[in-house]
């Protein structure tokens, strides 16, 4: 047990050394952390709290006193951008934990069961991952209505698939190896064979698919809230300060009100990217081989169908 | 191949059936009264006529029959009316669904081209210039949102230098196509970013990995020029796997421009969907479901067919 506990922490060690010497993730953890603390100190870092209203200075463009500007109402825009980014982040990340809950579960089941079970769950989630997503997190809020919670659980339900996928796979080619014939002949319960000596196996895919699943989130959150059916205006998100981008006259003439939300979202996705990317490359040397790899891109990017 | 396609045929039928049985199902849940869908609203406003009607048009059975007329009204092109602008959607449909089908086909077409041309030559030549580029475009056209690509492109070229209309399908007086063309070049601009992204990676990704194929080895080895190789080996292998997603792209004609009509204030399906989500305006959601998921089963239909042409073990295997 003693030595059972030590393999696992220089396992650990490894992994973590491997991580810091992969430049793509490194670059892409240093992009997250300063754009969290960002988030987190936005206060102090702009000076100003983000809904301080100062009509006088309103529609300000950039300068020393307010670096991104100010809105229409004054309120210093840096501030709105930082502190934005806390609902942002916070959305992506609790979304793409349940969505992998589901995906994890589902794909589990499905992949060790096979069969009818199996075909039926594969049929749905090709059908969720065809539907435009932008189309099917509409009609959830026309049914749920709009706020952060629902927005999250709308996520969750239209998201889960990419997880589904890899390990779906993963149990596929696992569930005839000779531990888990070795299970079954012990006599091990199903659940118990499943969750306990099968999935601890497929923890990279899934990790990778949860760094995928936080940029397509953030990402879909902006255009949810762009069109005015996400978040409520009231919290400062990404998307939601780019709501004032669908007035013509913001986009012609302050440029800075919807520059700045959109550019934090690309970079902060990009960072995402990047650490999902080492990731990959890390947790799965066989995936570093193209041919592999590629298969791997079918199931993250392509959000496409049948890989049966 | 014809009992393969029978066969794919005899998993459809189930499954439009289940997806317009959860669409009815989900729409009854919502607060908003069925029978103001199937009549005009002037008909609505006499509620002594309501009841009446209700009996019917058979509001008052049960719901399985319900859902059987509802199936075959739509099955004869009678979609109901909208709640918002009591216009019958069937109309709303006609007059949207071309201005969304120009600007995404137009997209998709322009999209693939360039992806595959890039893509093509991205793999030829790793670390060329088609190489870098893809790959710049590829890393950085995921983590833009679509949008801001229009809100970019607007500022720039229709406010900054106003070389281009900023939005709209038809502005008054443009009666040609020609005259209307400078209106489609900023949208289906945008709309092609947005599209390459993705494409263009796994088109790169896909040569590269039939570059390193034996057939592609034995060819070059047996003399044939490098640009019949890249073109009747490479090219035409690699063709597959992007086929496959081009056909699951195709749902996207439906419901895949909804944020960038939203920036060009362009009529189409895509604002259609907005107004009707902001205005619980079910029926015209329920249509517009129903019409995205036929697609989807169209183009997954067409998927088994092209992979089953591709690799002729899908066919004899059974599918599953």
């Amino acid at each position: 047990m003693q030595k059972k506990k030590q393999d696992r922490q220089s396992t650990a060690r490894i992994f973590i050394r491997n991580l810091l010497h992969n430049p793509s993730a490194v670059i892409g953890l240093t992009i997250i952390s300063i754009m969290i603390l960002c988030a987190v100190f936005a206060v102090q870092i702009s000076g100003v709290e983000p809904e301080y209203i100062d009509p006088i200075n309103g529609r300000l463009g950039p300068s020393l006193d307010h670096l991104m500007g100010t809105d229409q109402l004054g309120r210093d825009m840096l501030s709105r951008v930082l502190s934005g980014g806390r609902q942002s982040i916070y959305i992506g990340v609790i979304a793409s934990f349940l969505a992998n809950l589901i995906g994890t579960v589902l794909g589990a089941t499905a992949g060790y069961l096979g069969g009818k079970i199996d075909a039926v769950v594969m049929r749905v989630s090709e059908l969720v991952m065809t539907f435009p997503q932008l189309i099917l997190v509409l009609i959830f809020v026309s049914l749920l209505g709009q706020g952060i919670n629902n927005v999250i659980i709308v996520f969750a339900l239209t998201g889960w698939m990419t997880t589904f996928r890899l390990v779906r796979g993963e149990f596929f080619s696992l569930r005839e190896e000779a531990f888990v014939e070795a299970d079954r002949a012990f006599g091990f319960s199903k659940p118990r064979i499943i969750f306990r000596h099968i999935l601890p196996n497929t923890l990279s895919p899934i990790v990778v698919a949860f760094t995928i699943n936080i940029a397509i989130f953030i990402i879909a959150e902006a255009g949810l809230s762009f069109l005015g059916l996400g978040v409520p205006v009231t919290t400062p998100t990404w998307g939601n300060l780019l709501t004032a981008a669908q007035n013509p006259v913001v986009v012609d003439e302050y440029w800075w009100l919807w520059v700045f939300p959109a550019m934090s979202i690309a970079i902060f996705v990009l960072g995402v990217n990047f650490v999902g990317d080492g990731l990959r490359d890390v947790l799965d040397p066989r995936h570093k081989s193209l041919i592999a790899k590629s298969k791997w891109k079918v199931a993250l990017l392509g959000r496409l169908g049948s890989k049966k | 191949m014809v009992s393969f396609i029978v066969r794919r045929i005899a998993i459809l039928v189930p499954m439009a059936f289940t997806i317009s049985a959860l669409i009815f199902f989900a729409s009854r849940l919502s607060p908003i009264d069925p029978i103001l869908a199937m009549i005009p609203p002037d008909m609505a406003s006499d509620s002594a006529n309501l009841e009446q009607l209700r009996e019917e048009l058979g509001l008052n059975d049960h719901i399985v029959l319900q859902y059987l007329t509802w199936l075959k009204n739509i099955a004869t092109g009678d979609f109901g009316y909208s709640l918002q602008s009591g216009q019958q959607i069937s109309e709303i449909l006609a007059l949207r669904m071309p201005a969304t089908l120009e600007l995404v086909l137009s997209a998709l077409i322009l999209s693939t081209i360039l992806a595959l041309t890039l893509g093509l030559f991205a793999g030829a030549k790793k670390g060329g210039i088609a190489d870098k580029l893809s790959r710049v475009l590829g890393v950085v056209g995921i983590a833009i949102p679509d949008f801001f690509i229009g809100l970019a492109l607007l500022n720039v070229f229709a406010y900054r230098v106003s070389w281009l209309p900023s939005g709209n399908r038809v502005a008054p007086g443009q009666v040609t196509l020609w005259d209307r063309f400078p209106n489609y070049i900023l949208p289906v601009a945008t709309l092609t970013i947005a599209m390459l992204a993705v494409l263009i990676r796994y088109t790169r990704n896909s040569v590269l990995d039939t570059l390193n194929r034996d057939f592609v080895k034995t060819a070059r080895s047996k003399g044939v020029p490098e640009w019949r190789v890249l073109y009747s080996h490479v090219f035409r292998n690699s063709l597959g796997p992007v086929m496959v997603l081009l056909a699951f792209r195709l749902p996207l004609l439906v419901g895949g421009s909804i944020l960038v009509e939203t920036v060009f204030q362009w009529p189409g399906i895509g604002t259609t969907i907005i107004a009707a989500v902001t205005a619980s305006d079910y029926p015209v959601i329920m249509v517009v479901s129903m019409l995205i998921a036929m697609v989807i089963l169209f183009a997954s239909f067409l998927v088994d067919i092209v992979k089953s042409i591709l690799d002729p073990r899908v066919r004899l295997g059974g599918g599953n």
